[in-house]
């Protein structure tokens, strides 16, 4: 039997309608596939290799051509590497960190909350104490800290950066599975002897994913910020990965310098991003509000 | 190659200047200079200081028994006269009559012995310049009154620039030093200069008021300011007087606000990629192979360190030979030319050909961020030509109070590393004696190398200038065959200097504020 809550094939084509119909949402899906492939094909689209230096060349301006005819849509920066191919490889980064941590952070916050909405009791009281204590922090100062001990890199920053999200997801699935749990299709799966890690992930599960993709679309946008935000502080990657952030904190001594073109792409990518998962997000909450669905 | 040409730096001054104008300008006060430094300092403990922002600011606080002016001359201060016992150990220096402290307590002989005996205390374990390099140099025995007005400072052994490295040792007085605890002494410095401690917020800022002369202005003013382009705003917008380290892309910006102007003044410190040689660093990624003189040597050709300073110092400099500054330098070295494929050759015959990956060995890389000028971009550019040859280069990037100091005071980086030392112009031995000892503070590498370290007995006994030169050049040699520094330049300074003032930049890094005026 199907438990499942998510749209059905008839509400994905009523969303890709409305989406259709729908100016800035649509704007949004298109922006975020358009980085989506750019993140994907990077090493095919970028000109140049987004890390070889051509000190001669440094600092050229957007469409300023090289000797040997190459162009430089972007510019160049302090090194002489090509602005756009950093920018396309950089989308890799910012995406893959966005997407990863959402899916450590998510999935934590998953299990940790349906746990604790599930079974309550001590269970419940040491995992909320646990997120309270967490949340005590300012997430930007444990996420330094974490990666001034454990040292950057991809790897780190997902992990920081997930760690520092699971705390919204367990609280939401928390509450939403002390509610569940006392339903008449959750008693009816017990009487049918299902295992209680059945009726955690197969029956209650499902009928609380979609604020969760609100939530998520939300993080993203979060997350891809904070990953700019400490790359700019120099604890994201090492320097021989180009991210968004880290080309944002490389254009600061140039800035006052009038070579624009340093600070402006990087953080126009940004800016877009973000406003994207943002604008889904917003669509996604109207769209699965059954109160909303009239005016979506 | 083309690019479009337009009034860039004058259009960013304009607009920062009307921005700063509107927002935040404020006209200093004429009995006030600003300074706006870009590292942070950490102590006010005359044992502990080793960076040269933080010596500068102490040097306005305490006063030594002699100085040394730019050009290297040996000037009277708290003392007038020094006189050297015939072995060349001992030191005996009369002080001026009537010299105070801070705190009002007469300053006496008993005072300058006492403050050179606190220092070399093992006790106190204190680790900076003095006690890490300058005592270590001259074999410090220890000081003793003679009376109220001479001391004497031993030595362990005769050493030619003793008289140049005691300038350093900033005296105290007694009482006020017994009194306080070492943490007290070192935020709450009361010294014998021209300049007492008002206030220091830690990360903010220091401000100093006049006590007695030399100096024009009443009030000094020390602002920490780390990143590049605040400090440049500020001194467009009027609020700071000097900066230090302006970032050279930022150079036109400054001419063009008419409110100031960048001076570029060819320093004396040695830029460096520092080779350590210690047993630990053998372990790690690429100290294995640097052990080997001829990688060594064959790295030295990989480096293209002309272009270094055209594009990313905005200057025209001459790769250095050594650890010595011009012109005090071999005159019969030349430096290692940009030769890619001599490195490639002599890596090949070092026994390190390149692998199915192109890859020769990986090394370990570190640096310190925001210290030296364009650091992270020199450091980065280093990478790609070492890149160039095989290196597979793990590059840490480090920040540099916290992180990488403390790495420094182990001599634990690298196995490869990037520094700057300071060094001077008065003496060629004064810039060799970062490798006095191989336990020297100030040898990074751990080279131990018999050829150098043998022969300062040699240079201590030498009878003629001559015969030093000889010896020097002959260390020298040693050094540029088989050394353990990949020679880089002499790091070029730039100062924004607002208009309203009349300073002039040094060479040596020393910003000394007593010559500066109101134009």
């Amino acid at each position: 039997m199907s438990r499942a809550a998510v749209p059905t094939e008839h509400g994905a084509r009523r969303a890709l309608r409305i989406m259709v119909a729908s100016k800035w949402p649509l704007l949004a899906v298109a922006f975020l596939f358009f980085a989506s492939v750019a993140a994907a094909f990077g090493p095919v689209l970028s000109p140049f290799d987004p890390n070889r230096q051509n000190l001669v060349l440094r600092l050229a301006d957007p469409m300023a051509v090289g000797p040997d005819g190459s162009l430089f849509w972007l510019g160049s920066d302090a090194l002489g590497r090509d602005v756009l191919s950093r920018l396309l490889y950089g989308a890799r980064v910012s995406l893959l960190v966005g997407f990863a941590a959402i899916a450590v952070g998510g999935g934590i916050g998953i299990v940790a909350g349906l746990l604790s909405g599930y079974f309550g009791g001590w269970v419940d009281d040491l995992i909320m104490r646990v997120g309270d204590i967490q949340l005590a922090f300012p997430f930007i100062l444990l996420a330094i800290l974490f990666l001034v001990v454990l040292g950057s890199g991809v790897g780190n920053l997902i992990l920081v950066l997930g760690v520092g999200q699971w705390v919204t997801y367990a609280r939401i699935v928390r509450a939403d599975t002390l509610s569940l749990r006392e339903k008449e299709f959750v008693e009816a799966a017990r009487a049918l002897g299902d295992s209680t890690v059945s009726i955690i992930f197969r029956t209650i599960l499902p009928n609380i994913l979609a604020p969760l993709t609100v939530i998520a679309s939300f993080n993203v946008a979060s997350v891809i910020l904070s990953e700019a935000a400490l790359s700019f502080l120099g604890l994201g990657v090492p320097p021989s990965v180009p991210t968004w952030g880290s080309m944002l904190a490389e254009s600061r001594d140039t800035l006052v310098a009038n070579k624009w073109w340093l600070a402006v792409f990087p953080g126009v990518a940004i800016m877009l991003t973000v406003l994207s998962f943002n604008i889904l997000g917003d669509w996604l909450r109207d769209f699965l509000d059954p109160r909303l669905r009239e005016r979506t | 190659m083309r690019r479009r040409t337009h009034g860039g730096g004058l259009t960013a001054a304009w607009l920062l200047g009307m921005v700063l104008a509107l927002t935040g300008c404020s006209q200093q006060s004429e009995d006030t200079i600003v300074v706006g430094l870009s590292a942070d300092i950490t102590t006010f403990e005359p044992g502990m200081i080793s960076s040269r922002d933080n010596d500068n600011i102490a040097q306005h606080i305490f006063s030594s028994l002699f100085s040394l002016s730019p050009d290297g001359d040996h000037l009277p201060d708290l003392a007038h006269t020094m006189e050297i016992s015939d072995d060349g150990t001992a030191y005996v220096y009369t002080l001026r009559e009537g010299l105070t402290c801070h705190d009002g307590e007469a300053l006496t002989a008993e005072d300058a012995a006492y403050t050179f005996n606190r220092i070399g205390d093992p006790e106190n374990r204190f680790t900076g310049n003095i006690p890490g390099f300058v005592y270590t140099s001259i074999g410090f025995q220890g000081a003793v009154a003679l009376d109220d007005l001479r001391v004497q400072v031993n030595l362990a052994r005769k050493n030619p620039i003793a008289f140049g490295l005691l300038t350093e040792v900033h005296i105290h007085c007694k009482d006020s030093y017994e009194e306080m605890t070492l943490d007290e002494a070192a935020s709450n410095p009361i010294g014998s200069g021209p300049y007492r401690l008002a206030s220091w917020t830690r990360g903010s800022e220091v401000v100093l008021e006049k006590v007695r002369d030399p100096g024009s202005f009443q009030r000094i003013v020390w602002r920490i300011i780390p990143e590049a382009s605040t400090r440049t705003a500020e001194l467009i917008a009027g609020n700071v007087d000097i900066i230090t380290n302006v970032v050279p892309e930022q150079m036109d910006a400054i001419n063009a606000s008419g409110r100031a102007e960048v001076q570029v003044v060819s320093g004396t410190r040695r830029m460096y990629l520092g080779f350590n040689l210690s047993d630990a660093s053998r372990q790690m990624p690429g100290g294995d192979a640097i052990q080997d003189p001829r990688v060594r040597r064959a790295l030295q050709y990989a480096v293209d360190v002309p272009t270094i300073c055209r594009q990313l110092l905005s200057t025209e400099c001459d790769r250095a030979t050594g650890l010595v500054n011009p012109p005090n330098d071999h005159p019969g070295l030349t430096p290692y030319p940009y030769d890619p494929p001599t490195a490639e050759r002599l890596l090949d015959e070092a026994g390190w050909p390149r692998g199915e990956d192109g890859t020769r060995f990986a090394i370990r890389f570190q640096a310190g961020r925001g210290r030296y000028v364009n650091d992270v971009n020199v450091v980065l550019a280093i990478t790609q030509y070492l890149e160039d040859v095989g290196l597979d280069v793990e590059l840490d990037l480090l920040e540099w109070a916290s992180v990488y100091t403390p790495l420094l005071r182990e001599r634990s980086m690298g196995p490869l590393f990037f520094l700057g030392t300071g060094g001077g112009l008065w003496s060629p031995i004064y810039d060799m004696t970062d490798l006095a000892d191989v336990d020297s503070g100030t040898n990074y590498t751990h080279w131990d190398d018999e050829r150098w370290f043998s022969r300062w007995a040699d240079l201590a006994e030498a009878g003629t200038p001559e015969e030093t030169r000889a010896i020097v050049d002959e260390m020298l040699q040693v050094f540029y065959d088989d050394g353990p520094w990949l020679h880089m330049y002499f790091q070029p300074d730039f100062y924004g200097v607002s208009n309203r003032i009349e300073w002039t930049a040094r060479r040596d890094e020393r910003v000394h504020l007593f010559e500066a005026r109101l134009r």
